[in-house]
């Protein structure tokens, strides 16, 4: 997935960020790379991911079985 | 009992005997840490804040308990030093930053490590650099650019940097770091000690200013692994306050490390070995390494992750994520400008993540980590580089986002070795395995079963025991009259 400045310009402002022009295409970059790798991972695992819960792998009392 | 002539290159384990047979004081040994810090760390950069008056009030306190016959254990008596994200009274805590304001420094109490460690006679000398806010990648380093003491051109790695160099540099007995994708381990490895990703809940994490909770674990460096044992012992345990510090008894673990791995199952993880991946030095490092302890009985077999290839990505839209959520909340907004570039970009980035997506990376942590505990499960111990390239010139290690071919790859090659135990909150463990053709140290990393670090320690401790690469002391002398 490709993350346009412009874009990374808005959702920022909607975060209240106000990122400069000069670091919002390395702000896109780095969002373009992980998206990018998450598409393949939803690709690979998409069927898989559907079938599980997303419970964080903290588990002081033990593994769930 | 004679006192050797380089004390502060003792393993904490004879440092300790010399102290309870009274050879030596904690004063004679916190004032050579001092003046290995003031000699040294112009230049390395490991130390953030030191009280030298506190210190050695420490150490003449534990002078007089130990003449009055209240010797505590094996780390009476012990300097080291602790990671500045994690507070300790009386030390300011910088997180590595410009952003904090003097009052927001100021820390509400000793981490539950700190208190454990004190309680069993450690002598707190100071707080250690590190990278902005114990994130990766700090461009500009508001307490200056910390150094590997084996060359000061050299990175001593992320972000628990001052925690790699101190011990290494013989400025401290021990040190303790906190690791969320790697930042113990890529420390120690790169300074030639030894380091410990804990499972994570085995360490509370209170009194830890980290916030990517399902990832952040506080974690012990020092010289040898019987010393990491020790003092992974006197940190451990269940404290109420931490919600996620799991109710489980601490092992002696120091007792534990003997035993050595006839018979053991070793299994080399595929991917952290692949040609391509792994830096020829540090691969032939490794065959060497795996040589020695087949040599020594261990069953050599190898083990396949195809999923560790997403921990990366994985680890960067979710932990952090986390601690974008909180860095955005408090600093991120109003004091933007105050923060290096390479976090306020990377925090930026994750705090735009979705909530889908979140949630979707979430299920795929789930997923991804069932088939490393599979392969944990099922041997004894996995092994793997801790670092796939030997440590690079500081110059080069900038991470460039600016040229998108081939860049994911590239980016999930240069941390397959930490993420996937990050993200499966195993133990992980690096020791000394040789060094580069430039002379700088790389490491052989065991990972284990969950709650099995008496394992992890053994092997480590076995191959340590057969080997004389821990034994190596960068002289500084030398090391950094070259820098200068």
């Amino acid at each position: 997935m490709e993350v346009s400045k412009e874009q990374v310009r808005v959702l920022s402002e909607m975060q209240g960020l106000c990122v400069p022009d000069d670091e919002l295409e390395q702000v896109a970059t780095r969002m373009s790379i992980w998206l990018t790798a998450f598409e393949q991972i939803e690709e690979e695992l998409g069927e898989q991911m559907n079938k599980v819960d997303p419970i964080p792998p903290v588990l002081p009392h033990g593994e769930i079985a | 009992m004679s006192v050797p002539t380089d004390l502060h290159y003792l393993s904490a384990t004879d440092q300790a005997k010399l102290i309870k047979s009274r050879d030596i004081s904690p004063v004679d040994l916190v004032k050579e840490s001092l003046a290995r810090i003031a000699a040294y760390d112009d230049t390395l950069k490991a130390w953030i804040t030191v009280d030298e008056d506190l210190a050695l009030s420490q150490a003449r306190k534990a002078e007089q308990e130990i003449m009055d016959g209240n010797y505590r254990g094996p780390l009476h008596g012990l300097p080291y030093g602790v990671k500045d994200q994690i507070h300790a009274l009386g030390y300011p805590t910088t997180l590595g930053s410009r952003v904090l304001r003097e009052e927001e420094m100021v820390p509400p109490a000793d981490a539950t490590v700190i208190s454990n460690l004190g309680d069993a006679g450690a002598i707190l000398l100071g707080k250690q650099n590190l990278h902005e806010f114990g994130k990766g990648g700090t461009f500009d380093f508001p307490y200056g650019q910390p150094r590997n003491p084996w060359n000061p051109a050299y990175t001593p790695s992320s972000s628990s940097s001052g925690s790699g160099i101190a011990p290494a540099a013989g400025q401290c007995s021990f040190a303790i770091g906190e690791d969320t994708g790697g930042s113990v381990r890529g420390p120690a490895s790169c300074n030639g000690i030894v380091g410990l990703r804990p499972t994570y809940g085995r360490v509370s994490r209170t009194g830890g200013v980290m916030h990517a909770y399902t990832s952040d674990t506080i974690g012990p460096l020092a010289r040898t692994v019987r010393d990491l044992a020790t003092v992974l012992e006197a940190m451990s345990g269940f404290d109420p306050i931490d919600p996620l510090s799991a109710d489980r008894a601490v092992p002696p673990f120091a007792e534990m490390i003997n035993g050595g791995v006839a018979g053991m199952r070793l299994a080399i993880v595929k991917e952290m070995v692949a040609p391509g991946v792994v830096d020829p030095e540090v691969k032939a490092a490794f065959d060497a390494a795996v040589a020695v302890l087949e040599a020594a009985g261990a069953e050599i077999h190898e083990v396949s992750l195809p999923l560790a290839k997403w921990a990366v990505p994985l680890q960067l839209l979710t932990a952090d994520a986390d601690a974008a959520s909180w860095v955005l909340e408090n600093y991120l907004r109003d004091r933007y400008d105050l923060f290096d570039v390479g976090t306020r970009t990377r925090m930026v980035a994750s705090s735009l993540v979705f909530a889908s997506t979140y949630n979707r990376a979430m299920r795929a942590r789930v997923i991804v980590r069932k088939q490393i505990l599979d392969a944990v499960n099922s041997f004894d111990a996995l092994i793997s580089p801790t670092n796939v390239s030997p440590p690079k010139p500081i110059e080069d290690m900038a991470e460039r986002v600016d040229n998108k071919a081939e860049v994911v790859s590239r980016l999930i090659e240069r941390r397959i070795c930490h993420y996937p135990f990050s993200l499966a909150n195993v133990p992980a463990l690096t020791v000394p395995m040789g060094f580069s053709n430039a002379g700088l140290p790389v490491a052989l990393q065991i990972a284990g079963r969950p709650f099995d670090e008496a394992t992890v320690l053994r092997v480590g401790h076995a191959y340590e025991s057969l080997t004389s690469w821990h034994t190596y002391n960068p002289e500084l002398e030398t090391t950094l009259k070259k820098a200068s």
